[in-house]
């Protein structure tokens, strides 16, 4: 009796919880809603201004129009401050104040997304965890969703603190252009304060409470807790973003930069929904591959089998995760390319054929290392299986493949070359490999790359494995065909594109990526079925793989950050001398663009910046571990994301 | 039939080269395969390391010598480096691979035998005398001009004046696009590409053809050439040299506006981002009318076929 009592209590108790977590996940929108509405009103005059019930001996107000949405408004706002250079804008150092604000922002950043990232993951894994009937493999799943928490713990406190540099930095360096933006976003940037307490108090009962919410219907409040955490966390970011989305395509404020009392439009500018889209899947990335860095980090130094087992599963697990998300993120950063077309040509040619395009081509060689690591590791990953021998025979078929796309992928179309090569060649334009520098080929280099590392998963999800059912020989065929017409398909409308206008052309990335897209899909869900209780030829041996698949997971993590670093840097320099885009202009001595190869130092400083400080946080993190955590003992049957076993 | 012919006698055809080099390529990558299947079914096993070492070599060779018209440094570089990281995923793909290669590496690095021994030896001396040529070489004092990375299409402006009048690049268009009616017309182009200009009862859209292409022949062909491909009579006068009209990277992947731009502002309207720039495309809002300006560049896309930039 006296237990099931307790039992109810805690039922209660966590209802309870529950509910306050709601509350405060709402609290600061009820808080800011009608300190939005007053939005920057200059605080006297707004509280004596008659409402609207005696508009009779009122000032007229002032109208002006959105910039963006054409709306008209009341002017609420000062107009956007024009600075000098000189202390009173622009206190600064010796030295650049520039570079100062960009290793914040970009260390802040990678923390951030790290903290956002893992907690998604970890909501994964821990629902994985409770809808696993085995128990075994139920407790192995919630161990690692555990391990991916307490990882982020550090991590978090290290992004709050980086947040406030941050700050400072931009109060020290840039008052003048802060104090602006502050006074537009004033109700969001107390929005997102809140937020963040709320946040951190969710993660901390989160990752403190998981031990006492273990059992049944706790259980559930406190993955329901995660999700609450991620919708926070979520919601975080998305503000974040709308600062930078307004200072690249503004809104909700006049052609003078005034602001006209909607708020709404100053966070809706037309590129925050691109962004917030686009961050979030690459956070999630990112997250996967730090996460697999930390594994293979563990992995090398592991003293014993067990643990090298572990790290290995879990190595593989968030590399899986990464990838899932960094294969629709080309299509992300497409839709964002377009609406950066449609806001504003101009700053669409800067970006893809004007002064930064050189940096694209850096980005095209780092999705490149992307695509062939993963493969690279999946087919190391055949090692670890017993009879998954007779598929490594394919491997250089593979190679060979996804080279030649790369050398079509790679190809500039603006070949560098010295004056006496350009004489040579007889004009700008090579006539063999200049129709690989042109978007028709590339389109068909990237999406047979893609669906060759699809091919490549299927592979080694079959490793050790003969399927059973019935219709296997069908099914065979079936893959069988599917790729083989993909490949046709993709390649055909590669070379049909350039006989057809450009305007048709572009429309033709559709079908080669809808072909990409359906092997993906299709090709996997139909493989896995087949792999439903297939006979296995020989055990999955963890932790039984080369050092090399280690190193690729960690080159897969660094070619993500380093990624990172270069497209944020590329979205912000886009601005070109603009603070906040055609409204507030940088006066700064430093409102020049930087030669590409001092954005590429600078982005491989924060890369080693991040990641030294992420190897103190992983140490800090081995500092708890009381013993190697009870998982995949050698030989043993362990959970595989896409239920490949 | 004749292409295919043709190819297999080993000639690069016009058209067809750059499919015709991935398939080159491909059909080398199965014989080497299928050679060293063959030599391994016959007992004679060749090691890894040294089919690295000959698929290397060949790849060099080929890019360097069968590709004609020769291949920029900077491209080979690329080329070579991604054979190389191919090679090695290749080889290091599975562990019985792996030792294979590294076999005769670490043989040579600590084996007792005679002929390590003196390999070891030639290493030893030769590799300080290497390391101090590839410091000569950087070193050295170069003579070439420097390479110029120029940015070919810098960001237009958002508007531009020309004779007085404002264009807005986003929203112009040219007047003379047009159907019969004279409503602007994103097809028109498509309708009359095959048509025929000089055809008295033309109608008013190749009539502005025409008038485009004497305009073209009276102003441009001569840098620009009579086929539009950048190889005018002048052309290699210049550095950077005339644009080609018919590749796919110059006009059919601008909007007209942008065209229109640069033609009325020429080499010395170009935005600062465009430095170095050296062009000698002349600012022709100095020698043509505005009309007539649009009707180049409408002449210009007809004649090549291709269809100026939209976004949606
Ligand atoms: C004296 C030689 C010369 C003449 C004559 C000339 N051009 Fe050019 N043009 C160039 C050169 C050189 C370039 C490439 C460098 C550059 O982009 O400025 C160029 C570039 C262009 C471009 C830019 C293409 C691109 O991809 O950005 C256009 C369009 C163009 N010319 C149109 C014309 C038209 C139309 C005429 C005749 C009315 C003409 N040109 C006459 C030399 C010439």
């Amino acid at each position: 009796m006296a237990t099931l009592n307790k039992q109810a209590q805690k039922k209660i108790w966590a209802f309870f919880a529950l509910g306050t977590f709601v509350g405060l996940l709402l609290m600061p929108l009820f808080l800011s809603l009608p300190v939005g509405a007053s939005g920057g009103a200059p605080a006297p005059a707004a509280s004596t201004a008659p409402p609207a019930a005696q508009p009779a001996d009122a000032k007229p107000v002032e109208k002006s129009r959105d910039i963006w949405y054409k709306t008209e408004g009341p002017v609420i706002g000062a107009p956007a401050p024009k600075t000098t250079d000189g202390p009173k804008d622009y206190p600064r150092y010796n030295f650049e104040s520039r570079v100062l604000l960009w290793v914040a922002n970009q260390q802040h950043l990678y923390y951030g997304s790290f903290v956002l990232a893992v907690p998604i993951f970890c909501m994964v894994v821990e629902y994985l965890g409770i809808i696993t009937k085995d128990k075994a493999l139920a407790r192995k799943y919630d161990q690692l969703a555990y391990d991916f928490v307490k990882i982020s713990l550090t991590a978090y406190s290290l992004t709050a603190i980086l947040g406030g540099i941050l700050v400072f930095t931009y109060l020290t360096l840039y008052p003048t252009f802060f104090g602006y933006l502050a006074s537009i976003f004033r109700p969001v940037m107390h929005t997102y304060a809140l937020l963040f307490v709320a946040e951190s108090g969710t993660l901390y009962i989160y990752y403190y409470g998981w031990d006492k919410m273990r059992e049944g219907f706790l259980k559930w409040v406190h993955v329901s807790m995660s999700v609450i955490l991620n919708v926070i966390g979520t919601v975080l970011m998305m503000l974040a973003n709308s600062w930078i989305a307004f200072m690249q395509s503004p809104a909700g404020v006049d052609a003078d930069g005034r602001y006209l009392g909607n708020i709404w439009h100053v966070i809706h500018t037309t590129l925050w929904n691109p962004i917030n889209v686009h961050r979030i899947l690459g956070n999630m990335a990112f997250g996967g591959g730090v996460v697999a860095a930390y594994a293979a980090y563990r992995f090398l130094t592991a003293k014993t089998d067990e643990e090298r087992a572990h790290y290995d599963w879990m190595g593989y697990v968030a590399m899986f995760i990464g990838v899932c998300f960094l294969i629709p993120l080309p299509f992300a950063g497409y839709w964002l390319m377009r609406e950066v077309y449609a806001y504003r040509q101009q700053m669409g040619i800067t970006l893809m054929g004007g002064l930064l395009a050189w940096l694209f081509i850096i980005q095209a060689v780092m999705i490149g290392a992307l695509f062939l690591t993963t493969n690279y590791y999946l087919w190391q990953g055949l090692e670890r299986m017993r009879g998954a021998e007779r598929y490594q025979k394919y491997i250089k078929y593979m190679v060979f493949v996804l080279i030649t796309c790369f050398i079509v992928w790679l190809t500039p179309h603006t070949m560098v070359m010295t004056p006496a090569e350009l004489k040579a060649m007889g004009g700008q334009q090579h006539p063999v490999l200049g129709n690989y520098g042109v978007m028709s080929a590339k389109n068909g280099a990237i999406n047979t790359i893609i669906t060759t590392t699809v091919l490549s998963f299927i592979m080694y999800q079959r490793g050790n494995k003969v399927p059973t059912v019935k219709w296997a020989p069908l099914g065979d065929a079936f893959l069988f065909g599917l790729f083989t017409m993909a490949y046709v398909n993709i390649i055909w409308l590669a070379v049909y594109g350039y006989y057809i206008p450009a305007n048709v052309r572009v429309g033709l990335s559709v079908p080669q990526v809808a072909t990409t897209l359906s092997c993906l899909f299709i090709g996997v869900t139909l493989n896995s079925i087949m792999m439903k209780g297939a006979k296995e030829l020989g055990p999955t041996v963890w932790g039984q793989i080369s050092v090399r698949s280690q190193y690729a997971l960690i080159m897969l993590a660094t070619a993500f950050t380093w990624m990172m670093g270069l497209m944020g840097y590329i979205r912000s320099s886009v601005r070109l001398f603009w603070h906040v885009n055609e409204i507030m202009r940088d006066n700064s001595p430093w409102a020049f663009t930087h030669t590409i190869g001092f954005a590429a130092n600078m982005i491989s400083f924060n890369v080693l910046f991040f990641w030294m400080t992420i190897l103190f946080v992983f140490w800090l993190g081995s500092l708890g571990v009381k013993k190697a955590p009870a998982a995949a003992s050698v030989g043993q049957k362990v959970p595989v994301p896409a239920g490949s076993h | 039939m004749d292409v295919i012919k043709q190819m297999l006698t080993g000639k690069l055809v016009e058209g067809y080269m750059p499919m015709q080099m991935l398939f080159e390529l491909g059909s080398f990558a199965l014989l080497f395969i299928g050679a060293f299947y063959f030599l391994g079914k016959n007992g004679i096993k060749v090691n890894k390391l040294a089919q690295a070492t000959g698929l290397f070599v060949f790849s060099i060779l080929y890019f360097t010598y069968r590709i004609y018209p020769p291949i920029p440094f900077s491209v080979r570089a690329i080329y070579a480096t991604m054979t190389l990281i191919g090679i090695f995923m290749w080889v290091s793909s599975t562990e019985e691979s792996w030792k294979d290669f590294r076999k005769p590496i670490i043989a040579v690095a600590d084996a007792n035998t005679a002929i390590t021994k003196m390999i070891r030896t030639v290493v030893v001396v030769l590799l300080p005398f290497l390391v101090g040529f590839m410091g000569y070489n950087s070193m050295k004092p170069n003579v070439d001009e420097p390479i110029e990375l120029r940015t070919v299409h810098p960001a237009p402006p958002a508007s531009t004046k020309v004779h007085g009048k404002t264009f807005v690049l986003q929203t112009a268009s040219s007047p003379y696009r047009v159907d019969d009616a004279g409503k602007y017309s994103d097809t028109i182009q498509k309708t009359h590409i095959d048509g025929n200009p000089w055809d008295e009862k033309a109608p008013p859209y190749l009539q502005y053809v025409r008038e485009g292409g004497q305009i073209f022949f009276q102003n441009c062909h001569f840098c620009h050439g009579d086929n539009l491909n950048g190889r005018g009579m002048f052309a290699f006068a210049f550095n950077p040299i005339p644009a080609n009209f018919t590749d796919p990277g110059t006009i059919a992947q601008l909007q007209e506006t942008f065209v229109f731009w640069r033609v009325s502002k020429g080499g010395i309207g170009l935005p600062r981002e465009g430095f170095p720039w050296a062009s000698v495309m002349p600012p022709w809002e100095q020698h043509l009318t505005v009309d007539e300006i649009w009707k180049v560049i409408l002449f210009e896309y007809w004649h090549t076929g291709y269809y100026p930039r939209t976004w949606d």
